[in-house]
């Protein structure tokens, strides 16, 4: 931080001096977030060291619960419950792909929401960018994304498939809309949760909702009402465009994914200005 | 550079009077302020109050300010927005340099992690790089003074070394200016002096502090000028000796449990505002002894008005030899009837740390009730077996109401004494030993 800083508090909220001009705000915002990337790394490694000390299985725990999930999917579509539809790889492949990338955003998610309220008091009591706690939790979910990662490359192994190679490099780049958005969504939940409890239980639900309405552990298609909803659903793309470019290198849905990449955008760029504005009155309210 | 440290202009801030009102103003200002319309944070609606109302002050820079005010007074609130936690609804404050908190040292601990990861956490939530911390760390853990305890997770240490460790990560930061809220309360003596000690350090250096405390000797040792501050107004603004005489004269100047002859008298004299002058028959200014920088407090119907310092044989001293006892006597002026009476004394040496009190309900002597117009002298006979140095002698005179006590007169830090050494006496503490030399077979 800059030793010789001069800052003015003004009910419109802290105004550094020699910082002016159009897209003040925005500028605010990233200068803020410059300032304190030692701090994101910090917390981030606080996180991730706190939240495994204490348990058993540690990191262990990334891996088990894709497996629990996708060997209930299994079983059900074996025993008959589920009927899901073939799909080009072996079903287990691409249920751990989807589940693993869908981790990004519902382990990253989780872990935003409740970032203002975990850190309680520090947030009331200390004069630091609280955008950094959101940052800092975000980065769960691409740490869970990796760790998941290997189960991925045990069921490439295991089912003698290679991926393709340069769309693995695609589909890695593609999930950055989805991490965008989860941060995005993660400012104004974080917030919400700081003033009213219930928003962690509500997401959790929704989380599970929307798991099961798109097509993330199995397609869906045909000509019912969530095939047709899904088509506007942007999760539909931010899982499938991905997923189809690790096994196939190409995909038929590259506009709706531009598409919702640029509402993810316009939901990160809001939802961290929503948060900026907020950091000063929500340590009032918390 | 002559541009203030601190430049507080015509700060107000409000709070809500209930949750529901919180919620609701709370979003509608977030979203005003999102689609970056005017707050209109100016006027009070339904169901809110000003906390702060209109505070200005300027803080120089390597200046001590104390702020003070009974409870409520929006002391806290003040100092979380210096800190920039809270900005203000009214007016701007204007801040040269890097904060440091003394609010609450260690909030942002993770129970689960060590000191040491610990260090670096709030270090660089405080605002400090990794290199910062590296070349301070030891500084840290050695002010810290934790032990091995730097290892082990912070949720198994007390509550003590849980603030001397944070107090140690936001002192070594070394902020250009540094807020003090009461966190000083916590910790043993010992770390309690040296916290004053550093931050004495820290002035010497030119650092400019913000002090909130509740603790008069703090604010009278530390504090260059006072900002006092009562429901949310700053009622004055002088140096310490002033100002705290006015804020215990207020805090403490219950008298409605006195009779209504003495009230009268106590209004009258208060309007005179004896307290903050030396009265004509005060003698106390007088004396060798006298330290000018004492601070007194009460209601006034009973007043010390002279004091006399003399030897076991009763000849008059300015100084004692360490051992001898000491005669103090104070002369007190009664200005109404008082029933119950209670004379006290405190020793104290020169950096504040209490060596010794008493006063006379604790020795059960027997004070008969005082009528108005009655002058009396108090004898108070102390061994004073201390090491040679300098040492503060404060003395008051207090009723007893219903169980509770209401100081009438109470000059801190009243006279300076001097102990000289005494040859076959060394160190802190004198036990009364006695030394024998023998033969094994005499035994």
């Amino acid at each position: 931080m800059d030793k010789n800083i001069k800052v003015t508090y003004t009910p419109r909220g802290p105004i550094s001096a020699g910082i002016t001009g159009p897209f003040l705000v925005t500028k605010l915002m990233v200068l803020e977030l410059l300032s304190a990337k030692e701090l994101v790394w910090r917390l981030f490694v606080r996180d991730f060291k706190s939240k495994y000390r204490q348990s058993a299985l540690g990191v262990a725990w990334a891996v088990l619960m894709p497996l629990v999930t996708v060997g209930m999917f299994i079983g059900m579509n074996r025993s008959g419950i589920l009927n899901i539809q073939d799909v080009d790889i072996p079903y287990p492949l691409y249920a751990i792909i989807g589940l693993t990338i869908w981790s990004v955003f519902t382990v990253g998610l989780t872990a935003c929401t409740s970032a203002l309220l975990t850190a309680g008091s520090m947030v009331v009591k200390i004069n630091f960018p609280k955008g950094a706690l959101i940052f800092a939790a975000s980065g769960q979910g691409i740490v869970e994304f990796f760790i998941r990662s290997l189960l991925i490359g045990l069921a490439f192994l295991y089912f003698g498939i290679t991926p393709h190679w340069s769309g693995l490099i695609m589909g890695l780049l593609c999930l950055i809309p989805l991490y965008l958005m989860m941060i995005g969504i993660g400012f104004i939940l974080s917030l919400a949760a700081g003033v009213l409890r219930d928003i962690i239980n509500v997401l959790n639900l929704m989380l599970m909702a929307i798991m099961l309405l798109s097509p993330i552990l199995y397609p869906i298609t045909g000509d019912n009402f969530l095939a047709q909803a899904n088509i506007w659903n942007p999760f539909n793309y931010f899982i499938n465009v991905p997923r189809d470019l690790i096994v196939k290198g190409s995909s038929s849905f590259i506009n709706e994914f531009l598409l919702a990449t640029g509402l993810s955008l316009l939901v990160f760029y809001f939802g961290w200005k929503l948060f900026y504005f907020a950091q000063t009155k929500i340590a009032e309210r918390i | 550079m002559n541009t203030a440290a601190i430049k507080v202009a015509d700060v107000s801030k409000k709070y809500c009077r209930t949750i529901k009102h919180t919620m609701l103003y709370g979003a509608t200002d977030i979203l005003r302020s999102f689609f970056g319309l005017n707050s209109r944070s100016e006027n009070l609606r339904n169901g809110e109050f000003w906390a702060l109302d209109n505070i200005s002050f300027n803080v120089n820079p390597g200046e001590t300010l104390g702020i003070i005010g009974p409870n409520g007074s929006g002391k806290s609130t003040m100092l979380k927005m210096l800190n920039g936690i809270f900005m203000p609804d009214k007016g701007g404050i204007e801040i040269n340099g890097r904060v440091g908190a003394l609010i609450e040292v260690g909030a942002g601990f993770h129970p689960l992690l060590t000191g040491r990861e610990n260090i670096y956490i709030n270090g660089s939530i405080l605002g400090m790089g990794k290199k910062e911390i590296d070349s301070k760390f030891n500084e840290i853990i050695r002010f810290a003074d934790i032990g091995e305890f730097i290892d082990a997770p912070v949720k198994h240490y007390s509550s003590g070394m849980h603030v001397r460790l944070g107090f140690a990560i936001a002192v070594i930061a070394e902020p250009d200016i540094l807020l003090v809220d009461e966190v000083l309360a916590v910790g043993d003596i010992n770390f309690q002096m040296k916290c004053f000690r550093k931050i004495a350090d820290l002035k010497e250096i030119g650092k400019t502090i913000i002090l909130v405390t509740h603790d008069m000797s703090a604010i009278q040792r530390h504090t260059d000028r006072v900002v006092l501050l009562e429901k949310g107004k700053a009622i004055a603004e002088d140096v310490p000796k002033k100002i705290i005489s006015r804020y215990l004269s207020a805090v403490t100047g219950d008298f409605n449990e006195l009779p209504a002859e003495s009230k009268n008298d106590i209004v009258n004299t208060a309007q005179k505002g004896f307290l903050q002058d030396n009265l004509e028959d005060d003698l106390c200014f007088k004396r060798t002894n006298y330290n000018k920088n004492e601070y007194r407090f009460g209601n006034g119907t009973a007043r010390i008005v002279d004091f006399k310092l003399m030897d076991s044989e009763g000849r008059e001293t300015v100084a004692l030899k360490r051992g001898n006892p000491l005669l103090f006597r104070v002369k007190f002026k009664f200005y109404s009837y008082v029933q119950k009476p209670v004379f006290g004394v405190i020793v104290k040496t020169k950096k504040g740390v209490e060596l010794f009190s008493n006063n006379t309900l604790h020795e059960n002597t027997d004070v008969p009730p005082r009528e108005k117009g009655d002058v009396i002298w108090v004898e108070y006979r102390v061994g004073l077996d201390f090491p040679p140095g300098e040492y503060l002698i404060s003395a008051g005179v207090a009723t007893i109401s219903s169980d509770e006590v209401i100081p009438l007169d109470r000059r801190i830090d009243l006279v300076n004494l001097k102990i000289a050494p005494e040859n076959n006496k060394i160190g802190n503490a004198h036990l009364n030993t006695s030394i024998r030399i023998y033969c094994e077979q005499n035994t």
